[in-house]
């Protein structure tokens, strides 16, 4: 798994790729977690991301759950089909804001 | 280079005796740091130094720290940077260090002196490694004899004693963790125990729920449960917690105790998960959650109330042959806090309900060959007509020779002995 930071219109947009499994779910926390930790919107990209498991989904939900508390816009863009299904499957689809594209979510 | 005068001065039979010696008290010693202060006692006795000190890396690199030492000031816990004197210098280029007079050493620190009130004028250091690492050293001071410096066969000498101590270090470190593996494997053992007597035993046959968990490791991050009801009507569930090992464990254990304890009571199952959300939520950490379906057989009807947190879809075999999936409404539990979930109502009409983990159909992924949810539709349709546990039993044959990434569970509600 790689991963980059950048700031755009305003928003952290944390971008992914590979696959965020229980191997790379602890860096991936730690990457959202920090993001959040700056009180500003986050984006995540997942155009990168072909694979996620459970594991990695959880780190998504720490992160979207510590900036609700925070009273920060937390979004998903630009999911891969199969991230999409895991994501939807679970009906988690219902939790995240999703974007199909960046600059939807900016 | 040592001259051939300071070479024929070395004392070849006390050295291989004190090597010998030294050892074989490493090969018998119980406390590694007693051990290590006789063995720096003899050495420094040995080789005729008024004080000596042994020093390991600490575990983050950047400190060294003194666990055994000899002399009038000792100097025991003692913490250096490792990029600072002598001892400093020797582990990090893995080499002897000899300073014959420190006053003229640039890398001499002063701090050691400070500290014990003891004044250095010679040094001789050898690294002690493992595997070509320096893991620390042992460092002498203040040659008692000749001209009180240390000459090239004393450096020798206390190379090959250090290498000794290096490697009985690096044997005793290995020792313990492997006692603190041991500890481990039988506390997760324990664990496991527990965990499978969350699980409810096998009923006999004819019975119309049957389950099966295999882990993928030694502990289960999925569970399942059945609980007869009076009026002939069943309590069933599988969840599946998000991520593997002990954290899965625990949360899975939390989980089932407390479906167990609320099924009493709540009796449908849109209730029922609420009431597991909400507790959970409380509690829940680092983003886990739990997917689960729970339902409600009446054998009377056949009828199954369903309910889905974000698992896996349930799927109907119907008693004509025909498959259908029921997705999940609501998501996990443990996220959002007040989460509703809408129940489906499922007439089994002689059929069966199948429940899964993904465990199940990821099984094998790594090598390709996984079984998939179409691989199941086909098992499951060929399976037709045997009864209930043995259907699970052979679907769970069919892929435990496959490489398990995640736990597997497996349950299925039957319909047939109530028509059949």
């Amino acid at each position: 798994m790689e991963h980059s930071v950048r700031e755009e219109g305003g928003a952290l947009v944390a971008s992914f790729s590979g696959e965020i499994d229980l191997e790379h779910s602890p860096a991936a926390r730690q990457v959202l977690l920090d993001c959040v930790g700056q009180g500003k919107k986050v984006l995540v990209d997942l155009s990168g991301v072909g694979y996620i498991d459970s594991s990695g989904v959880a780190s998504l939900v720490e992160a979207f759950q510590r900036a609700k508390k925070g009273g920060l816009e937390f979004a998903l863009v630009a999911v891969n089909d199969g991230p999409r299904r895991v994501l939807e499957l679970a009906r988690l689809d219902k939790v995240f804001t999703i974007h199909d594209t960046l600059v939807d979510g900016l | 280079m040592a001259d051939a005068t300071q070479l024929g001065a070395v004392d070849f039979e006390g050295a291989l005796a004190l090597l010998a010696d030294m050892t074989q008290d490493f090969a018998e010693a119980g406390d590694l740091g007693s051990t290590l202060e006789r063995a720096l006692a003899s050495i420094a006795q040995h080789v005729g130094s008024a004080a000596g000190s042994l020093w390991l890396i600490d575990g983050e690199g950047h400190e060294i720290i003194c666990v055994a030492c000899v002399g009038p000031n000792p100097i025991n816990g003692l913490r250096l940077p490792v990029n600072e004197g002598i001892v400093g210098k020797s582990v990090r280029e893995n080499a002897v260090q000899t300073v014959l007079d420190v006053a003229n050493d640039p890398d001499f620190s002063q701090k050691m002196d400070d500290e014990s009130g003891f004044r250095t004028r010679s040094i001789l250091c050898a690294p002690m490694c493992f595997k070509d690492d320096a893991i620390g050293a042992v460092e002498l001071i203040n040659k008692r004899n000749g001209d009180g410096r240390f000459i090239s066969s004393d450096a020798h000498l206390l190379q090959a004693l250090a290498s000794a101590a290096g490697l009985a270090i690096a044997n005793a470190k290995l020792a313990a963790a492997q006692l603190e593996n041991e500890r481990v494997r039988r506390e997760l053992e324990l664990a496991a125990e527990i965990q499978r007597n969350l699980l409810p035993a096998p009923r006999p046959a004819p019975f119309p729920i049957c389950g099966v968990n295999l882990p993928a490791r030694t502990v289960s991050g999925d569970f399942f449960d059945i609980l007869p009801l009076a009026n002939a009507r069943f309590h069933f569930c599988l969840g599946d917690v998000s991520g593997k090992g002990m954290n899965a464990a625990l949360l899975m254990a939390k989980t089932a105790s407390l479906y167990r304890c609320l099924a009493r009571d709540t009796v449908i199952p849109s209730q029922l998960l609420e009431r597991l959300n909400d507790e959970i939520c409380e509690t829940a950490t680092r983003g886990m959650f739990v997917t689960m379906a729970a339902g409600l057989y009446d054998a009377n009807t056949g009828s199954v109330c369903l309910a889905n947190a974000g698992h896996e879809p349930p799927l109907l075999h119907a008693a004509d042959g025909s498959l259908t999936d029921y997705e999940a409404q609501a998501p996990p539990l443990g996220i959002l806090p007040g989460t509703t979930f809408p129940e489906e109502n499922i007439a089994l009409a002689g059929g069966s309900l199948y429940l899964c983990s993904d465990g199940l159909t990821e099984a094998g992924m790594g090598s390709g060959q996984a079984l998939g949810s179409a691989g199941l539709r086909r098992l499951v349709q060929r399976l037709a007509g045997k009864p209930v546990a043995e259907r699970i039993q052979a679907i769970v044959a069919e892929v435990s020779s496959l490489e398990l990434r995640d736990d597997l569970t497996l349950l299925a509600v039957s319909d047939e002995a109530r028509t059949g």
